[in-house]
């Protein structure tokens, strides 16, 4: 038997969906979408798709153009760097470390900034204010600056980079939960709760937290571009990752010697970041859109 | 007023005070000797320790320590470098004007495009020329600085040999540092042609600067663009709109203003990235700002320069933040408190 | 709105327009002021050569600021009369007198106005502090003289006495056959004693070597670290020359930007261009490659006072898991020689036959099993952080050591620091090896043998094996005594397979020499016994002008 339906029915998609519909009107933002799912797939098995191994050095293949130039080899499709690795499989692998590193700063900064913030905005009174208002002003402290004291008290390295950036990243999350969490308390339903006698945390993660989602994920989206410049300027400077890593940033200073006679090594990483960073702030700019859109219907 | 004045100067002088302390402890935390971290003198013999470790206090309790170095740093003593053991108040003097330099011209040129680069995309939005700015200030925002810089030079510098890849004035103009400034030492100079060295100072200024403003301009469209699609739909426009006014005087007597003040803050907040971009390029422009000196003394472990360095740049970027913070809740003070980067 | 347009489009054009008329006025101020601008890769750790062997501190200091008693021919390498206008040996080879030029004036600098010129004085000053611990500036500045100290010349030098004002007497205590070439080195330099005595009596000793003043073709203007160094021409030097008024070394760590700089012009010469870039040099006619074989040494030294390293077998073994032909391929894309012993072959010393290790994985692994090294043994190998003729690109050369020794199953970590940090640590013997090299200050193979690998020369710092065998010190001492050529090279052989046998380091090249400059720059030869000088630098379109204004 056919069902079909007597009453004409008005589809209400739930606000998750509802947003993804309005992202998705944007064909722009569905590129980015698709370059960032691509990132994260080789964040996630980028070492599967290499066709070599990073570290593999062929004195015989130094320089070796890409595939396109006159003198590029198919086996090489981006060519081969100063010691003979192939360029692909090594740009595969710095954008791992890129991009995976990145990922995992925000992901700390988010869960430590957002529950330093729930803390400050459910505590009051003037010592939270004077606490609050000093680590705003520590906030605007350059990020280049807090790597450079990390770095001169831990030494260069990977992992040194990515906490300069965590604790930098840190202030924007506690505050913007900070400041939403206290405009909440000042509403009704929270009031229900607490007549109902829900404890502060219970306030927080059953009747807050669900609302402030899609905020915490906006800002998310512009944290990840901010690390991931961070984390490859960092390695630029020779101050973030070291050669037992490949890292974008790292991997374009190291071609500056042989910029003369193999541009494309120092074009390439460059342009993933470009790219990477390009389809985050994509991303995230469709997300606000949609947002904003759903609640301007 | 006066109560936001007090509580603002009391901000600054707290948040003063947690990075002197900070600094102080930080010759602890770093590697090697506490005795070379704090003084940026290595001792040759024993007797020699033992009369820094007097010299400095270092026989008495920190608190004592931490007195001392209070009263050096506002008595001018600001230590030696271990690097040059030249005294870090002249290096400072002489490194962080050219960042200064470097940060304002950026800024002026963000300002000068970005804005009315995002009031002509807030304005039309979603229409004629708002498509190329909107691409702009995405494009613009995810390029990472130093590989910008790069392509300036190879296109600018090694393709069309248009202008030069390093420096603020060319070696050969020696040039003495009265402010810092280069622009104003020009001026205070003897040099004999002022026009030229003017003319070099300009050439070796544009590409450092654009590559900085490429980031930030794209960043202020960005934020205009919104903040004037926002207050372009608020009733009183509506209402004005109504009452047959044309968009220009809408926009000149209501949109303008009520568009930049409360983005203000949220532009000064940018400093700060400003400052790490600025601080990025001058390694790669050798611009002889403190960005380039703080990682070169990152990588001779001169420790007290780092120590001085970072104090100097905070204390300065902070003051900035919280004057114009102050600033704008001085002009608007029905703002309750400043939004940091919701956008 | 339009007008918004409109301005905008007006300020880009007006932009672009600056940018272009900033352009189109031609790079003329070098002309007009008459100055080299060079491009150098380091920072001078001091600005008395008598303080340091890098070479870094030499090329910015011994040609330029001072003057030696004697001088090398850059060409053959015969020893000429500098500040002495003639000396003699006596027939026992232990008394020399050296008659000094007359009216050699000091420079005059902001900080010091000399009031008298050169004399007999000032050279017993200058070897004096270096030779004699109880003088007064012997210990200021650190109180080491690596060459001299690596050399031990200070107990070889019995007394230097002054005769009268223009004419010095050395002694020794045993011939050295060397003695003379070791006067002509870049660290042999005159300092003003006058200047001495005053900043003694100012109580400020350590600016000697800070605010230098010589009697050389410049004058010490302005350091600024990681700056430039600023000179200017000595008017009154004693050989006069058609030479440049200003000299500016740039001092640019990054070998792609010195490159960048010699391109648009910034710079008129530039330090050790980069290997891969010397193709990009030679096919523009705009500047000029000089090219010449170097007197130097690339090797890899083990630090033989560290376990397991004190082993003469790990370190045979490292140096057979390593396939030298190429690192020589890759790093200095076949602009060297392959080295067998330590000496180039443009050395009379050199032996042709002399024994040396090939490729041989295998063999290695099996005498790291057998001498028990640990699984997942980790070693660090320093790579210089500076490019040099005799190794360009130490970090990349680690990168491909690294490689091979992985297939061995030991572990590297790569360590590279800031250049004078750097060396610091290595004469602290903190590292388990390191990638370095020696450049020849003198034509004399004593400056290979004895500098790298006597005990003398390890508190000194340029023995950065840190290895001391008496057999080899009394061998090296040998060859000193006589002058005969034929019996110097038996010497020289036997301590070659003592070497081989030992290994302290693994030689891996001799590498070519280059300097790149602008095409308008002449006078810039290599000179392959020491630093870079500017003395006979000249531009050509400045000769051109100077010859149209004669007309």
């Amino acid at each position: 038997m056919q069902r079909f339906s007597h009453y004409q029915e008005e589809y209400y998609p739930s606000p998750l969906m509802h947003v993804w519909i309005e992202f998705r009107r944007s064909h722009i933002a569905l590129i980015g979408f698709i370059l960032l799912l691509s990132f994260f797939t080789i964040a996630l098995i980028g070492p599967l798709l290499a066709p070599f191994d990073p570290d593999l050095q062929n004195t015989n293949a130094i320089l070796l153009p890409p595939a396109w130039e006159p003198n590029g080899t198919v086996v090489h499709i981006l060519g081969t760097d100063g010691l003979g690795r192939d360029v692909l499989s090594r740009l595969l692998y710095a954008s791992q470390i890129t991009f995976g590193s990145s990922l995992l700063v925000v992901i700390v900064a988010v869960v430590v900034g957002v529950s330093l913030g729930a803390i400050a905005g459910l505590l009051s009174g003037v010592k939270s204010s004077v606490v609050n208002h000093l680590f705003d002003s520590i906030m605007s402290i350059p990020t280049l600056l807090i790597a450079i004291i990390i770095v001169a008290i831990l030494g260069t390295g990977l992992v040194n980079s990515m906490l300069a950036i965590t604790l930098a990243l840190i202030p924007q999350f506690v505050h913007q939960t900070r400041t939403f969490v206290k405009s909440e308390l000042q509403k009704e339903y929270v009031l229900l709760d607490k007549l109902d006698g829900a404890r502060p945390l219970q306030i927080f993660t059953h009747s807050i937290l669900p609302g402030m989602v899609e905020l915490i994920v906006v800002q998310a989206s512009l944290a990840l571009s901010i690390a991931i410049i961070d984390i490859s300027a960092l390695g630029f400077l020779n101050l973030g990752a070291q050669s037992n890593f490949i890292e974008l940033g790292q991997m374009l200073s190291q071609s500056l010697d042989v910029a003369y006679v193999a541009t494309w090594l120092v074009a390439l990483p460059g342009f993933f970041i470009l790219l990477m960073v390009l389809s985050v702030n994509i991303v995230g700019e469709g997300l606000r859109s949609a947002l904003r859109n759903r609640l301007s219907h | 007023m006066i109560k936001l004045s007090i509580r603002y100067i009391n901000l600054i002088v707290l948040t003063v005070f947690v990075l002197l302390v900070f600094s102080f402890f930080l010759p602890y935390l770093f590697p090697g000797d506490l005795l070379t971290n704090i003084t940026g003198i290595t001792p040759e013999t024993q007797q020699q320790r033992e009369a820094l470790e007097i010299a400095f206090k270092l026989d008495k309790s920190i608190f004592h320590q931490f007195v001392f170095y209070i009263e050096n740093l506002f008595s001018g003593n600001w230590g030696v470098s271990t690097a040059t053991q030249q005294s870090l108040k002249t290096e400072v003097a002489l490194f962080f004007p050219a960042t200064i330099e470097l940060v304002v011209y950026a800024l002026l040129f963000s300002i000068l495009v970005g804005i009315p680069l995002g009031f002509i995309g807030g304005l039309r939005h979603h229409k004629g020329f708002d498509f190329p700015i909107v691409t702009f200030s995405i494009v613009g925002y995810s390029f990472p600085v130093f590989w910008i810089a790069l392509i300036f030079i190879t296109v600018f510098c090694l393709q069309l040999n248009w202008l030069p890849t390093s420096g603020r004035l060319d070696l050969l103009y020696d040039l003495p540092s009265v402010t810092g400034f280069v622009l104003i030492d020009i001026a205070l100079s003897d040099i004999e042609d002022k026009s030229a060295a003017y003319k070099d100072a300009f050439r070796h200024l544009i590409l450092p600067t654009l590559a900085v403003s490429v980031v930030t301009t794209a960043l202020f469209a960005r934020f205009v663009r919104r903040s004037i699609m926002d207050v372009m739909e608020k009733s009183y426009i509506i209402a004005a709109k109504s009452r047959g006014f044309s968009p220009w005087q809408i926009f000149l007597k209501h949109g303008f203003k009520n568009a930049l003040i409360p983005i203000l803050p949220i532009l000064a907040l940018q400093v700060s990235t400003l400052i790490t971009n600025v601080m990025i390029v001058e390694t790669i422009f050798s611009w002889p700002g403190i960005g380039k000196w703080l990682i070169e003394a990152i990588y001779q472990h001169d420790y007290p320069a780092i120590r001085i360095g970072m104090l100097a740049v905070s204390i300065v970027v902070m003051i900035l933040t919280i004057s114009t913070e102050f600033l704008t809740r001085a002009i608007d003070p029905t703002r309750e408190k400043v939004e940091h980067a919701t956008f | 709105m339009k007008s918004y347009l409109a301005n905008l489009s007006r300020i880009l054009i007006a932009l672009l327009l600056c940018g272009c008329l900033a352009a189109c006025e031609k790079r003329d101020i070098q002309h007009i002021k008459n100055a080299v601008v060079y491009c150098s890769e380091s920072n001078p750790s001091t600005f008395n050569p008598q303080l340091d062997t890098s070479s870094t501190t030499a090329d910015a200091t011994a040609h330029q600021i001072y003057d030696r008693l004697l001088e090398f021919n850059p060409e053959n390498g015969r020893i000429e009369p500098g500040l002495a206008s003639s000396w003699l040996v006596s027939d026992d080879g232990l008394t020399y007198t050296f008659q000094l030029r007359r009216g050699v004036e000091f420079h005059t600098t902001a900080y010091f106005t000399p009031s008298r010129s050169f004399n007999a004085d000032d050279v017993i000053f200058s070897i004096e502090r270096w030779k004699n611990e109880s003088h007064p500036y012997h210990h200021v500045n650190g109180g080491s003289y690596p060459y001299f100290d690596s050399l031990g010349l200070a107990d070889t030098i019995k007394e230097v006495r002054r005769i009268n004002g223009y004419r010095v007497e050395i002694t020794l205590d045993s011939p050295d056959s060397s003695f003379l070439a070791n006067l002509a080195t870049d660290f042999s330099v005159m300092l003003s004693a006058e200047y001495a005595m005053k900043l003694l009596a100012e109580g400020s000793p350590s600016r000697l070597d800070r605010y230098p003043v010589g009697t050389g073709p410049f004058k010490f203007v302005q350091f600024r670290q990681n700056q430039f160094i600023r000179y200017q021409r000595h008017e009154s030097y004693f050989r006069p020359s058609q030479g440049i008024d200003q000299l500016i070394f740039d001092i640019t760590q990054r070998s792609s930007l010195r490159m960048a700089k010699l391109i648009t012009g910034e710079c008129d010469a530039v330090a050790f261009p980069s290997q891969n870039d010397l193709v990009v040099i030679e096919e523009r006619e705009d500047l000029s490659l000089y090219e010449e074989p170097g007197l130097n040494i690339g090797y890899w030294a083990f630090n033989t006072s560290k376990p397991p390293f004190d082993n003469p077998e790990v370190r045979k073994a490292l140096a057979l898991a390593v396939d030298k032909t190429s690192l020589i391929d890759a790093v200095y894309l076949g602009q060297a020689t392959r080295a067998k012993s330590i000496v180039p072959s443009t050395s009379w010393a050199y032996e042709s036959g002399a024994r040396e290790l090939g490729y041989n994985p295998v063999r290695a692994r099996e005498i790291l099993t057998e001498v028990g090294l640990p699984a997942n043994f980790t070693m660090d190998i320093w790579a210089m952080p500076v490019q040099r003729a005799y190794n360009p690109n130490a970090l990349k050369m680690a990168q491909l050591i690294k490689r091979y020794l992985e297939d061995v199953g030991i572990e590297v970590n790569i360590v590279s620091q800031d250049w004078n940090l750097f060396r610091q640590n290595l004469t602290n013997g903190f590292h388990d090896s390191v990638l370095i090299g020696w450049k020849a200050d003198n034509g004399d193979p004593d400056n290979f043998y004895r500098p790298l690998l006597t005990c003398d020369a390890i508190p000194s710092g340029t023995n950065r094996a840190l290895w001391c065998n008496k057999d080899y010190d009394a061998l090296i001492e040998q060859a000193l005594l006589t002058d005969d050529i034929e019996k110097r090279r038996a010497i020289y052989h036997k301590a070659n397979l003592l070497i081989f046998e030992q290994f302290p380091l693994m030689p891996i090249a001799h590498a070519y020499q280059y300097q790149a400059t602008r095409a308008d720059i002449t006078g810039m030869e290599i000179n392959p016994f020491g630093g870079i000088s500017f003395e006979r630098v000249k531009r050509i379109q400045a000769i051109q002008e100077a010859e149209v204004r004669n007309d």
